[in-house]
């Protein structure tokens, strides 16, 4: 035993724990000439900068939040099926049939909205911090880029559920976005592949959710955390800089990020089993809903711009991301407090602040349904009805 | 790089062929081409019939203003063009002898699927009394509901006797006060049919199936039924609910003419059930408080509002566990069972009958408890999810604690440094 112990030590290179730094799990570097033991004991005894906080949890919450949706989402594709007839009722059989799949799919859910707003919140932290200035600009970039791969996720997983508020929220958002000049009836043609939302549009959605996104997310959180432990944690604002070493890697900081992952995992499981998600009605593309229920916090901020400020309230609200995305290619001033940065502050506000408002304005808003279907698939003049299974062969439940 | 963008475009957009190009091609078809014939004289002067010499199942058929009006067309003068067999504009009768030249002979009509009673039929309806026997020239004649000129085909939607056309086309007069008053008719019959169920079935639901105002009255042979004839006329549609009628009480008294059929409990042109909870209302309006009938009513107001809940229930049931995430396939087969029974109680009330009524309520409840029942023990298991929350904190607290105090401890001996 002893023997195979020290040839397994003598045979595994040390740098294999550069796996394990290049996904984020270990800081400190590896010294590739020890044996892999010693490697990851010097590694260990790493410190990291001595102004490293509690609020430098942010980032450690969305990536936890990620692996929480990669290890739920690969349980979900074992019941899960991709295909117009089956999506609906393989969520059924999750939901009901498979031992702890509502847990599973609630998490799934649940992180999804928490995963963006988790993501937005280090956004602001970095923001508020000017941490994006030079020489972190790159990596405030990539973070954008990560932005966007979560709504990405979280847009194209948002159609698998296959109900009616999935399908047509799905439908008024790829209609109102080929409205856009020259790129978007080409965008939405390659998205949809077929002249309305149908089988066609959830294989690549299911396709870009579960193979093309995760390793895009995957690559660039790597880049990212490379980026971070290249230039450092950014020193606070102000002169009250703490000095002295940093606190060890092991055991101290491994267990605060614990007691923060184990915070994080509980309220993410208690949101689930308070607030389950309850299984709409099968898409049916002939026919839309009365009214759509959304259940992803993007969703909500989109819908409550688009209800009460319209289109171009939700352009305007774009552009002021967009705006925030862009500014560290503007903004090269070396003030970072807040006092000092009135128009930076001013934009920052707007958006997060307005993005929670936003939220909370659009939590439980039913809105009819943006927009027909580009072709008419049902006969004219039926009205739109909210076709639960019940409601659409209970009308002759009337009185006698 | 373009060469595979370009690839990629066609190969994934090609299904969205452009929609708008087919809806175009679809209208283009309903267009048809114009004709015109400048050799046609009759058009030289009478330019406004143009539309009229176009449009329309005559024109189709190359029947043309000679073949009614007679004349000459191949000129274009007076007098030569009205010489001969010249009909000029008919009055009210001729028009009606005028068309049935042609629509009373069956060899004409044949080939054309059409009927060639039509005439006989108008002689026999108020209208044809009217206007042949009594010469009213207010009395309507065939050009009245069908134009003159351009008459279409009644499945074009254009026609004035295309289904939802009908209550506007029989309107335009029996709307008009001024013009009913002589013969002491009501004239808001129209705008109760657009209230009533056959009214949003047909008008709004666009449901041919549903009667038109020529349904009930006949179209030529337009006449209201006889108080004997309702139930038949009624019963023509609803089969079932005829057929309790007739073996039950009411049905006798409604054939020695006691009772006007079904109107006795039903408006004519507002057709509505009669909501659950005004049954023994209605009985009341003929059967006197206390007496058999009334207290018959009675029963069967309450079989039958228990009914419309428990079903009510059942539905609420089903939607229930389909929000839980669950399969209803089976709930809902055995939904369309009390749905089934509930659909037989609406029937079998007008025998009434009330033992059936009661053994088809009893089959209503049965189900709609069982699927109470599963609707509760879904609820009850999605409630017991909760209990996970207890191990879950239970568990993260007490890490979160020891992890606290690993920390302190570890702190204050500087291992920090």
């Amino acid at each position: 035993m002893t023997q195979f112990v020290a040839d397994l030590r003598a045979s595994t290179d040390a740098g294999l724990l550069g796996v394990a730094r290049y996904f984020g799990l270990l800081y400190g570097p590896i010294d590739a000439s020890l044996p892999i033991d010693q490697a990851l004991r010097k590694s260990l005894r790493y410190r990291l900068a001595p102004h490293v906080g509690w609020r430098h949890a942010l980032g450690g919450i969305a990536y936890l939040l990620f692996l929480l949706m990669v290890v739920t989402g690969v349980l979900l594709a074992v019941y899960y099926r991709p295909s117009a007839q089956e999506a609906f009722p393989s969520i059924q059989h999750i939901v009901s049939g498979v031992t702890l799949g509502w847990l599973i799919r609630d998490v799934h859910v649940w992180s999804a909205s928490l995963l963006v707003i988790v993501v937005l919140a280090h956004m602001a932290r970095v923001f508020f911090a000017a941490a994006y200035r030079p020489p972190r600009e790159t990596n405030w970039l990539v973070g954008i880029l990560l932005l966007v791969i979560v709504l990405a996720f979280g847009a194209t997983g948002y159609l698998l559920a296959w109900d009616q508020s999935a399908y047509w929220t799905v439908t008024g958002a790829l209609n109102a976005f080929e409205e856009l000049p020259i790129v978007g009836g080409i965008t939405v043609g390659l998205l949809r592949g077929d002249p309305i939302v149908s089988g066609a549009t959830l294989g690549r959605f299911f396709a870009g959710h579960v193979i093309l996104l995760p390793w895009l997310a995957l690559a660039f959180l790597a880049f990212h955390f490379r980026m971070v432990r290249r230039h450092g944690v950014a020193p606070p604002v102000g002169d009250a800089n703490p000095t002295g070493p940093g606190r060890r890697f092991f055991p101290n900081h491994l267990l605060r990020s614990f007691m923060v992952g184990i915070f994080a995992l509980a309220t993410v499981i208690s949101l689930a089993i308070l607030f389950p998600r309850p299984l709409g009605v099968q898409a049916q593309p002939g026919q839309a809903p009365a009214t759509i229920l959304s259940t992803w916090v993007v969703v909500d901020v989109s819908r409550a711009l688009v209800y009460y400020m319209g289109g171009w309230g939700f352009a305007l609200f774009s552009l002021l991301g967009l705006l925030l995305a862009a500014l560290p290619l503007f903004d090269r001033g070396t003030e970072r407090s807040l006092r000092h940065r009135p128009a930076a502050t001013a934009i920052g506000l707007t958006f997060f602040v307005g993005f929670l408002g936003l939220w909370i304005a659009g939590r439980g808003l039913r809105t009819p349904v943006l927009e027909q279907p580009s072709i008419e698939v049902s006969a004219p003049g039926l009205p739109a009805q909210d076709p639960s299974p019940v409601d659409s062969t209970a009308n002759g439940g009337g009185r006698p | 790089m373009t060469a595979i963008l370009v690839l990629l475009t066609i190969g994934f957009a090609s299904p969205a062929a452009d929609v708008s190009a087919i809806t175009t091609n679809v209208r283009l078809l309903q267009q048809p081409p114009m004709r015109l014939d400048s050799t046609y004289g009759c058009l030289a002067c009478h330019a406004d019939k143009r539309a009229s010499f176009n449009q329309g199942v005559h024109s189709e058929r190359g029947i043309n203003c000679a073949d009614c009006h007679g004349g000459d067309p191949s000129v274009t003068t007076l007098p030569a063009a009205h010489r001969g067999r010249f009909v000029g504009a008919p009055d009210k009768v001729a028009t009606v002898s005028l068309c049935g030249s042609c629509h009373s002979d069956p060899n004409a009509m044949r080939q054309y699927g059409l009927p060639s009673g039509m005439v006989a039929e108008f002689e026999t309806s108020q209208h044809g009394v009217l206007l042949l026997q009594r010469h009213d020239q207010k009395a309507p004649t065939c050009t009245d509901c069908h134009d003159a000129h351009t008459i279409r085909r009644p499945d074009d939607a254009r026609s004035t006797v295309y289904p939802t056309n009908i209550p506007q086309t029989c309107g335009r007069c029996h709307e008009d006060k001024t013009l009913m008053a002589p013969y002491g008719l009501p004239t808001d019959q129209v705008e109760k049919f657009t209230r009533s169920a056959h009214g949003i079935a047909l008008l709004q639901k666009q449901n041919f199936a549903a009667p038109t105002c020529l349904g009930c009255h006949g179209s030529h042979s337009a006449l209201p039924p006889a108080t004997t004839e309702v139930a038949n006329v009624c019963s023509r549609c609803h089969v079932q609910v005829g057929r309790e009628f007739e073996v039950g009480p009411h049905g006798e008294a409604a054939r020695s003419g006691k009772l006007a059929g079904c109107l006795g409990c039903h408006g004519n042109h507002d057709t509505e059930r009669v909501p659950a909870t005004q049954i023994a209302a209605t009985c009341s309006k003929c059967h006197a408080p206390g007496t058999r009938a009334q207290t018959l009513g009675d029963a069967i107001q309450q079989d039958v509002t228990q009914a419309a809940q428990d079903l009510q229930a059942a539905a609420a049931a089903v939607a229930e566990v389909a929000r839980a995430g669950r399969q209803t396939g089976d709930m809902e087969f055995r939904y369309q069972t009390a749905r089934t029974a509930y659909l037989q109680i609406n029937e079998v009330q007008h025998h009434l009958d009330t033992d059936r009524l009661e053994e088809l309520t009893r089959r209503v409840r049965s189900i709609s408890r069982d699927l109470r029942a599963t609707a509760e023990a879904t609820a009850e298991r999605n409630w017991e999810h909760k209990l996970w929350l207890v191990p879950v904190w239970f568990l993260s607290l007490s890490w979160l604690a020891l992890s606290w105090l690993a920390l302190r401890r570890m702190e204050r001996e500087g291992s920090r440094l």
